[in-house]
């Protein structure tokens, strides 16, 4: 059970940086953002979304900071931190190097072995 | 970084939780609102658009508690929420906090107040630079550990040993300093040789350090000041280098003075640091003949060459000692002794002290097990509420970790609470410490003693919440919920452990007594003693004679004989004398050499006594007994014939099975028929202090023949009823003489010697105060446990009573249990006295560490003390109303 929290954190957090990454963002932006870019197959359980900002905020991967959204609301905007770009970028390294072995081992045929 | 990054996040929020508080509802509001607007947009009336988005978004106050944990506050949420509760649990019993906080409090105190004797005396280093290289040098022969040196032998030892970077010697000489205008001033001074200073590793603060030229006869009369005398006595006046100023009735021109707090290294009886109490220094001169090695007066201090030891230094010194021993007579029979400075100056208190510290800290665990013992008796009266808690889904290490909470709160308390007393206490215990402790102005509770303070609470809380804590985790809350609280299956357990933490704390309780009851009778025994002389009704104090003034030993002589003569003659005067020594102050470690007419010493042997100086008074104002002979009398003038007053010891030891009254020994070499000193008298032995194994053997020379000149002399003054009415008749007497002198050191002789017993007397007190703590603790535990007991047994007792048991049968039930826990107790904790005897052997005297008076005493104290604590138990059992006992089943 705890394994698997663990391993959809660790995405969860890897999706914020993406999207944060992109431009500075809101919660709610975020949210939208990484169903935008996923073309609409990825929906983040909401309540999760905000325990998530603050955690990486608290690693100083992300900074905050107040400013107006664009419907005229006060709202706190994300951004990507120099850290949180080094983190963004060794998460990506390793999530290539897993996804390429998985490909590999997932499309091995039985007259290969 | 990142941890640096997490731990500035943590401080932020935790400085500002208000905004954190008010961002979060800022943020979900936002977010609430901006997803209500959107769903409005593709057509969901507003209404229920915003009801559609918080029911996406979830349960907002959850989110708000998982942000909080995100940024690490959670912790710290639930330890404040853990202070809190355990603060109104502590409130709620304020009896039993009281009694925890205060017994703690007072324990961890008196070890925080040790601690800070500790950390002054033994930890802190000597207030030299470098000061681990300083080494004291000392001579050592089959009969003397320690001995001080000759000179010349000095000279050598400077010249030739590879070991030291720099070497000095000392010896103490006091100096009178007048034509100031005012009466006389006493000096305490030494006479140095140069570069004692740079041996120490000061600098005087103006002016310069004695040079070879003036060791040299005829040079030396220069002196350095003390901060304190140039402040005192000459007003800091800023032109004092140059001057000349009257030591003695001579002229010393200053060539230094030094900065305050210039401790004295000590010497070999006061091996105490004397403080900055040294007011001068002057050069040594080395005069007379360099082949005269025999007599041995001044004290060795050498500062060692980096990274060489002890041992290889005294391997050194022994090569030259040998070379020297070939070449002189007087050499022969000697090796050398070298010990560290710091060992030699705390090594007589390093002992005591630790086993004050053993002692404190025996009385800091049994606080710590009484504590235990007490909450556990509170963990069983709160099972059902811890077992509530279970069942509501409180996981087992955050009832842990409540538990410690109140644990650590509680040792904090007593911490703080110790850190006032300690703060008081260790004022009163310097002040408290025996004459002549060393190194007490170096004595604070500093922060390091805080610090101690801190890890000593926190470690306490730890330790005796920590039993508790795991025991009451353990609930099973289904078990405890069903037995509704009273709790009787898992008890038993519980009981038995409370029962274990008593006979523990009854067997430390028992050691404590024991060490303090040995000590008691180790005190007693030397108050007992026969001290040799009678200190009560005298007046003493030194006088010393300038030698520019009284040149010869006539003029000194006579000034005595004159002095005495006219003290006599006042009313209420009982008997008055002089001497060189008084009893039990400490000698300046001299032994004279001496032949005794027929006999020749064994090899590599002399014969040895202290010498002393006495008129004929002297022994009947001290009361000195005399077991055959005579005293001095009137006939042991100047031109008489020869004549001594050996002690007992030295008429043993010299001249076994004779009559020592009638022989004679010498002092010189090659004597003359005159130069013999016959016996006329012994007197009985007085030890060098107290606690001495034994006397040394000694003798007196008559005012009117004494070899050398004893300018210094203490005064005696026996009078017939309170002899310090005699004060001022003193003064008047020495000043109708010669008013440049000055009357040093007025003081009774019983004030001299009550001072030799307070170091066992302070050991005494404080050991028997820990031992009177950890008693009382040790029948709280008792009482806790029996009262604990007969609670739960109530029902059983009022069920005897309806069956007809008398009070006497319900009464000896209840004894007997706390008697059992005692027995078992004092068992164990003499066993421990037994096996840790040794630890106490060097400190007592006259009495074994396994004194069996003792252990069956305080066998006897700890039993009884359990039967009182079991009593008032007892008598609730007797009181057991069979209808209400059985009825509450």
């Amino acid at each position: 059970m705890g394994k698997q929290v663990d391993l959809l954190q660790g995405t969860l957090d890897m999706l914020i940086l993406k999207a944060v990454s992109l431009g500075p963002l809101h919660g709610y932006g975020v949210l939208l953002r990484i169903l935008q870019i996923s073309g609409e197959q990825l929906e983040i359980q909401q309540g999760s979304l905000y325990p998530a900002l603050y955690r990486l905020e608290h690693q100083g991967w992300i900074n905050s900071e107040w400013g107006e959204s664009e419907n005229h609301r006060k709202a706190k905007f994300y951004r990507l931190t120099a850290a949180g770009r080094r983190q963004l970028q060794s998460e990506t390294d390793k999530w290539n190097r897993l996804a390429a072995v998985m490909v590999g081992i997932m499309s091995t045929k039985p007259e290969e072995i | 970084m990142s941890r640096l990054a997490r731990l500035r996040s943590w401080w932020k929020w935790m400085a500002k939780r208000q905004q954190l508080e008010s961002d979060m509802d800022t943020e979900l509001s936002f977010h609430i609102k901006s997803h209500a607007e959107e769903l409005v947009r593709r057509g969901v009336p507003e209404e229920e658009a915003i009801r559609q988005a918080r029911i996406a978004l979830g349960f907002i106050e959850s989110h708000k508690d998982a942000m909080r944990a995100s940024v690490g506050l959670r912790w710290w949420d639930e330890l404040g929420i853990d202070v809190r509760y355990a603060a109104r649990m502590l409130g709620k019993n304020p009896t039993f906090t009281l009694v925890i906080v205060l017994t703690l409090g007072l324990s961890i105190g008196a070890n925080s107040a040790i601690f800070s004797v500790i950390d002054g005396v033994l930890l802190k280093p000597l207030p030299y630079p470098r000061a681990q290289q300083l080494a004291r040098v000392f001579y050592r022969s089959t009969t003397y550990e320690k001995f001080p040196l000759n000179p010349w032998d000095f000279l050598d030892f400077r010249a030739r040993n590879r070991s030291f970077e720099s070497l000095a010697m000392y010896m103490h000489a006091d100096l009178q300093l007048s034509g100031m205008g005012s009466d006389p001033v006493k000096l305490s001074a030494f006479r140095v040789s140069s570069g004692y200073f740079r041996v120490l590793g000061v600098q005087p603060a103006r002016g310069r350090e004695f040079d070879f030229s003036e060791e040299r006869p005829g040079n030396a009369n220069v002196v350095i000041l003390s901060d304190r005398v140039w402040r005192n006595q000459f007003g800091r006046a800023a032109d004092i280098l140059g001057r000349k100023v009257l030591l003695d009735s001579r002229p010393y021109t200053v060539v230094g003075v030094m900065p305050v707090g210039v401790n004295h290294p000590g010497n070999s009886y006061n091996s105490i640091a004397y403080g900055d109490t040294v007011d001068a220094w002057t050069p040594f001169p080395f005069e007379g003949d360099s082949n005269n090695r025999g007599s041995h007066y001044v004290e060795g201090i050498g500062r060692l060459k980096p990274g060489v030891t002890v041992e290889q230094a005294a391997a050194d010194f022994n090569g030259i000692m040998t070379q020297l021993a070939s070449q002189y007579e007087g050499d022969r029979g000697w090796t050398i002794y070298l010990v560290p400075l710091f060992q030699e100056i705390v090594g007589s208190v390093h002992k005591m002290l630790l086993v004050l510290l053993g002692a404190v800290g025996l009385v800091l665990l049994i606080a710590c097990v009484n504590a235990a013992n007490l909450l556990l008796a509170r963990a069983a009266a709160r099972q059902k509420e811890i077992a509530v808690r279970a069942a509501l889904g409180a996981w087992r290490g955050r009832l842990l970790r409540q538990m410690l909470t109140e644990s650590l709160l509680i040792s904090l308390l007593g911490g703080a609470l110790g850190v006032l007393l300690a703060i008081a206490g260790v004022r009163a215990l310097v002040s408290f410490l025996p004459v002549g402790f060393p190194r007490t102005d170096a004595i604070h509770v500093n922060a390091f003693v805080l610090l101690f303070t801190v890890l000593v609470a926190l470690a306490t809380g730890v330790v005796f919440g920590l039993v508790p804590a795991v025991q009451a985790s353990r609930t099973d809350p289904m078990q405890r919920l069903r037995e509704g609280g009273r709790g009787s299956s898992g008890a038993a357990g519980q009981t038995r452990l409370r029962a274990i933490l008593v006979v523990g704390e009854v067997g430390l309780a028992c050691l404590l007594l024991v060490g303090a009851g040995v000590m008691l009778r180790s005190f007693v025994n030397l108050l007992r003693l026969d001290p040799g002389f009678r200190p009560q009704h005298v007046l003493t104090a030194e006088i010393a004679l300038p030698s520019a003034n009284y040149k010869t030993a006539d003029n000194v002589a006579g000034f005595y004989q004159r002095l005495l003569g006219n003290l006599s003659a006042l009313p209420g005067v009982h008997a008055v004398g002089a001497g060189t020594d008084l009893p039990w102050t400490g000698y300046d470690e001299n032994m004279g050499g001496f032949t005794i007419e027929g006999k020749t010493p064994p090899p590599h042997e002399e014969f040895h006594a202290r010498y002393h100086t006495a008129s004929s008074e002297y022994f009947r104002a001290v009361s000195i007994p005399l077991l055959r002979g005579r005293f001095f009398n009137d006939q042991d003038s100047k031109d008489g014939p020869r004549v001594l007053l050996i002690n007992d010891v030295m008429a043993r030891r010299y001249w076994p099975g004779e009559d020592a009254v009638g022989k004679r020994i010498t002092f010189d070499d090659k004597p003359k028929d005159s130069d013999w000193f016959r016996v006329v008298g012994v007197v009985g032995d007085v030890k060098d202090v107290p606690r001495s194994k034994a006397a040394e053997a000694a003798f007196w020379w008559p005012v009117l023949q004494v070899p050398l000149m004893s300018m210094n002399m203490a005064i005696v003054l026996r009078a017939d009823s309170d002899p310090v009415l005699l004060t001022d008749a003193l003064r008047t007497k020495v000043r109708e003489l010669d008013p440049s002198l000055a009357v040093a050191h007025v003081r009774l002789l019983d004030r001299i010697a009550e001072e030799q017993f307070s170091t066992p007397r302070f050991a005494l007190f404080l050991v028997g105060l820990f031992a009177a703590l950890a008693l009382l603790l040790a029948a709280i535990g008792i009482y806790g446990v029996i009262s604990y007991s007969v609670s739960q047994r109530m029902p059983e007792f009022g069920m005897r009573v309806a069956l007809g048991a008398s009070s006497w049968n319900l009464l000896k039930m209840v004894m007997k249990q706390g008697v059992l826990l005692a027995v078992i107790g004092v068992a164990i904790g003499l066993g421990c006295a037994l096996i840790l005897g040794g630890i106490l052997e060097n400190l007592l005297f006259g009495v074994s560490a396994r004194d069996p008076l003792t252990l069956i005493a305080v066998g006897a104290i700890a039993i009884v003390t359990a039967t009182l604590a079991s009593l008032p138990s007892a008598r609730r059992a007797i009181a057991a109303d069979p209808i209400t006992c059985l009825r509450a089943e």
